[in-house]
């Protein structure tokens, strides 16, 4: 009975909507064949026809066994494909060549400089419990201020407050990021490439837009967008070492650049899904070109355009964290300074603060685009932050 | 005020015929509505006046103007109402008048306070001031439809075109639609083309009708003039029984609300 149930759904998952009418007749439960409506099923043996069932739901269940039959075999033949590709393609990456030597204890021995392990002493005993030396981690996390740097927290840090230094803070030394040291640099990498890029964005995707733009003038734009996106972030750092020196700058324009590409491209494919009904409405108002643009085109994508900046956000911290890597500044920087000195320790250290940036950062856009999308009321901040545990203690519950 | 003359219209779509040479005049303020099943050419007609699609050949004209771009004094309601979700009413409403203003004027809602005026009267007209500030994605099918007459009504158009405004609500909204677009027209004095398929909506409202079948002109006449052999004419086979109750228009329209969706079910079919 599960069975059947199960080749059901799994019928209707994969099978064209036209299968769908014909789907019921298949579906009832199993009943003797001496009932006087018999219903065709799976637990009847299905090379025989049904003996009870009239001519039309004899051909009808034929046919379905005959498509079912069908799929079963091009599943067999897709599978195969896939298996014949993926040998070639391991030989094609070395996977079996004699360079490639899978050598476990190695591997092993390098984890245990990433996971540095100390012992507890228990008084006494001569004994003690290992555990993993979160204090070195953290030593390091903070002696070379990673997420804190205290010459600008002190500012704020402090007791008791002292009001000219809030405003030292802010203003004089600029320290909204500073404040969290590498993590901070490495976010503002992010944040600034993507503030920087929006605008270009969403010009270029505008302009390559058909409707905007005619036909084979628009593939210029998509052809500068597509230049950028084929060329990785960390290489357009490179290119921009030269003009402003190795690092941060360097590596925030290339992410500003590699938005434009990024997120002109996500505009776009947006803007080709718009419906031309508010476009044409507009059109009848007799609203110039611009202003058809704006209300006709960018008012309908305005929430799902925020929604997408805030993914390309998620990117490119990620992406701020990869250039670093070049020595442009930030944890990736670090990441790339403790491994070139064998200190692997350090750099998981440095690994667990990108993990937690990142995470954050994919947190807060997550979240902010979730509210983005739902079209109930708003929460208030306030309501976001006190109502909290409440709502875990629901979604854990539930 | 506007005299419209529609002159041998045509329009195809490859071998299809949409608008077979289609002729009429209507003098200024009129309130004319324009029947027929779906596929009969009432969108195509609408749209050809309101110039957002080319016709192959003849013209209208507008006051001696020929149509050939969309025009301030030309408005147009649309089925699907075409408003703008994110916006509130108020934002819809005042998006009408966008011809008269600048780029950012518009984009900052820096328009003088004239403008606001209008956009506030006309949603005013529509009865949905109190709802001025409502996101209209929030709004129900009737409110946001009315909205879209606000938009028109701030356009300060001279006519108005509307293409199926009702066909897409419940009897009730339909109703209360046709009602404010009637008031609207006749308030300001707009001489008004409306396509409908429901006959009965049609007979309560209009005062002069425009039958199309297979994209030729069936019928063109006054209310008095609408017989039930000429709906017969206008939908062809379909069965017209139960579509079409003679005058004594209020108890006509408060039974037969039932009987609305049958053009259309046998348009479609």
């Amino acid at each position: 009975m599960t069975d059947s149930q199960d080749t059901n759904r799994s019928e209707s998952e994969s099978g064209p909507g036209s299968e769908s009418e014909t789907e019921p007749k298949t579906d009832p439960t199993p009943k003797p064949d001496t009932e006087p409506e018999p219903h065709p099923d799976g637990g009847v043996d299905e090379s025989k026809p049904l003996e009870s069932a009239s001519a039309g739901v004899n051909e009808q269940f034929e046919n379905i066994r005959k498509t079912r039959r069908q799929r079963a075999i091009g599943w067999v033949v897709l599978t195969a494909s896939i298996a014949f590709v993926t040998i070639q393609g391991l030989v094609a990456t070395e996977f079996f060549s004699d360079r490639t030597r899978f050598t476990w204890s190695h591997f092993a021995d390098r984890m245990g400089d990433y996971f540095p392990v100390t012992t507890n002493e228990i008084p006494g005993l001569d004994a003690g419990i290992p555990f993993l030396d979160i204090g070195s981690y953290w030593e390091f996390i903070m002696s070379n201020e990673l997420i804190y740097d205290p010459e600008v927290g002190r500012l704020i840090f402090q007791f008791p407050p002292y009001l000219g230094d809030y405003y030292a803070f802010f203003f004089e030394e600029l320290g909204m990021f500073t404040v969290f040291g590498e993590a901070g640099t490495t976010l503002a990498m992010g944040v600034v490439g993507t503030i920087l890029g929006f605008p270009l964005a969403l010009l270029f995707s505008v302009l390559a837009s058909e409707r905007v733009t005619p036909f084979p003038i628009n593939l210029i734009f998509r052809a500068v967008m597509s230049f950028i996106r084929s060329i990785p972030a960390i290489v357009w750092a490179l290119i921009f070492v030269a003009l402003v020196g190795l690092g941060a700058a360097a590596a925030t324009l290339a992410i500003a650049l590699n938005t434009i590409g990024n997120l002109g491209r996500l505009f776009v494919e947006e803007l080709e899904e718009l419906e031309q009904g508010p476009i044409e409405a507009m059109r009848t108002t007799g609203a110039s070109k611009p202003q058809v643009v704006f209300f006709g085109m960018l008012s309908q994508v305005r929430t799902s355009f925020i929604a997408w900046t805030l993914y390309i956000l998620e990117i490119n911290v990620r992406s701020a964290v990869t250039v670093g890597v070049i020595g442009a500044g930030g944890l990736g920087a670090v990441v790339a300074t403790q491994e070139s000195r064998l200190m692997f320790g350090n750099m998981m250290a440095t690994l667990f603060v990108i993990f937690v940036l990142v995470f954050v950062v994919e947190l807060f856009s997550q979240r902010l685009r979730a509210r983005l999308r739902s079209d109930q009321e708003k929460q208030s901040i306030r309501e976001l932050i006190t109502g909290f545990p409440n709502r875990m203690a629901d979604s854990l519950l539930r | 005020m506007s005299k419209i003359v529609v002159d041998n219209l045509r329009k195809t779509y490859g071998d299809t015929v949409a608008l077979d040479n289609i002729s009429f005049e209507v003098p200024a303020g009129e309130f004319v509505i324009i029947l027929g099943v779906s596929g009969s050419g009432k969108s195509t007609l609408l749209r050809c006046m309101s110039a957002l699609t080319e016709p192959t050949a003849g013209q209208v004209l507008i006051d001696g103007e020929p149509m050939t771009s969309t025009k301030p004094e030309v408005a147009m309601i649309f089925q699907q109402h075409n408003i703008i979700g994110d916006m509130s009413a108020y934002s819809n409403a005042l998006s009408g008048g966008i011809n008269r203003s600048s780029f950012l004027e518009s984009v900052l809602q820096l328009q003088d306070n004239d403008e606001k005026q209008q956009a506030l009267e006309a949603l005013d007209t529509v009865g949905l001031l109190e709802e001025a500030e409502q996101k209209s994605r929030r709004m129900s099918g009737g409110q946001q439809q009315r909205v879209g007459i606000a938009r028109a009504l701030t356009q300060e158009p001279e006519v108005l075109l509307a293409d199926e405004p009702v066909a897409s609500l419940d009897p009730g909204s339909a109703q209360d639609v046709m009602g404010y677009l009637n008031r609207a027209a006749d308030e300001r004095d707009l001489t008004t083309f409306i396509s409908l398929h429901q006959v009965n909506i049609a007979r309560k409202y209009g005062q002069r009708f425009i039958g199309l079948h297979d994209g030729e002109k069936v019928f063109d006449g006054y209310r008095e003039d609408l017989t039930l052999d000429v709906i017969d004419e206008i939908y062809g086979d379909i069965d017209t029984e139960g579509m079409f109750v003679s005058h004594g228009e209020n108890e006509s329209n408060r039974g037969s609300t039932d009987n609305q969706t049958s053009p259309n079910r046998g348009a479609t079919l």
